[in-house]
């Protein structure tokens, strides 16, 4: 059943983030670029289709898995199980690599050498979303509305999880995710780009 | 399929959202103490309930659902959104859920079509 002014088809599909202990921005860089492309090539992990997909971030506690490096690397993958014809709006799947840049600059200018401090933290969150969406509005991608999610913690050993799932059309609609740790904190930044009809 | 639909049919009600995800939240963690290994299914779910019953409203809406469950060990967290989007159409909606050892937050992004 479709509600909409349009006809596409909503299908079934999930993206995992796979948090990563050690440092392989490359591979971040590798695994979105071949997101870009799009083919019809179902030898990759990734096919293109209309479907919800999901992310989710696992940062755990010092205690539990004793890996505590200057940055967390974020690899996704998106797993999605039709097939689709559809135009592959280069222009659009382009932005993911270059949201990904954004994101990393930004978290890490802001918050390298910084102490993690509550009223501080929450003015940092606001500046960091409206900096990062200033930025991506920069990017001149027409007809699409942008939302950007910024968390920062503590780090006090405590476990977390941050996870979504988005229903929406995923020919056109893309997210980028950066997560940030240093000593005392943690930074996770998630842009979501919805194509407007 | 209606062309004009009544104002309150197409806009983003932040009530009738907000209680769904309290629905959700609490049918997926309820009586639950934090456990790691059972975090990542937790978060799938409630993030899934809350689409599926998102969807049911039957609006012309893209959703974007996030979930963050963390342990309470007195940690802080500080979490933002900005968003650039139709404001008369478009909204959001973020619910705070507790238990004893654990935080929720849900935010609930709709975008009209």
């Amino acid at each position: 059943m479709v509600h909409g002014c349009h006809d596409n088809t909503k299908l079934y599909g999930a993206s995992y983030f796979v948090l990563l202990g050690s440092r392989r921005p490359e591979i971040d860089k590798a695994v979105i670029m071949s997101d870009l492309l799009k083919d019809k090539s179902q030898r990759r992990e990734k096919r293109a289709g209309k479907l919800p997909s999901e992310g989710s971030h696992g940062v755990r506690g010092k205690e539990t898995t004793g890996k505590t490096k200057d940055s967390i690397s974020t690899v996704s993958y998106i797993d999605e199980l039709a097939h689709h014809d559809d135009n592959p709006r280069m222009a659009v799947t382009m932005e993911n690599t270059y949201q990904m840049d954004i994101l990393k600059d930004v978290l890490t200018s802001y918050l390298q050498e910084e102490e993690y401090e509550g009223e501080w933290s929450q003015k940092m969150t606001k500046t960091i979303s409206e900096v990062i969406r200033a930025r991506v509005k920069d990017l001149m991608i027409p007809r699409y509305k942008i939302v950007v999610l910024v968390h920062i913690g503590q780090l006090t050993g405590q476990s977390m999880q941050i996870s979504s799932r988005c229903l929406w059309d995923a020919a056109n609609d893309t997210f980028a995710s950066y997560s940030f740790k240093n000593s005392s904190l943690f930074g996770v930044a998630t842009v979501y780009a919805v194509y407007f009809e | 399929m209606d062309e004009y639909q009544a104002e309150e049919e197409t806009a983003f009600v932040v009530e009738e959202v907000s209680k769904i995800i309290k629905e959700s939240v609490e049918a997926a963690i309820g009586g639950n103490a934090y456990q790691h290994s059972r975090v990542n299914q937790w978060s799938t779910s409630v993030v899934e309930q809350c689409l599926s019953q998102l969807s049911k409203l039957g609006k012309p809406f893209k959703y974007i659902v996030t979930c963050i469950i963390t342990q309470k060990n007195g940690a802080g967290l500080q979490t933002a959104s900005t968003c650039f989007w139709d404001n008369s159409s478009d909204g959001s909606c973020a619910v705070r859920w507790e238990n004893k050892s654990m935080y929720c937050i849900v935010n609930v992004f709709g975008l009209a079509l």
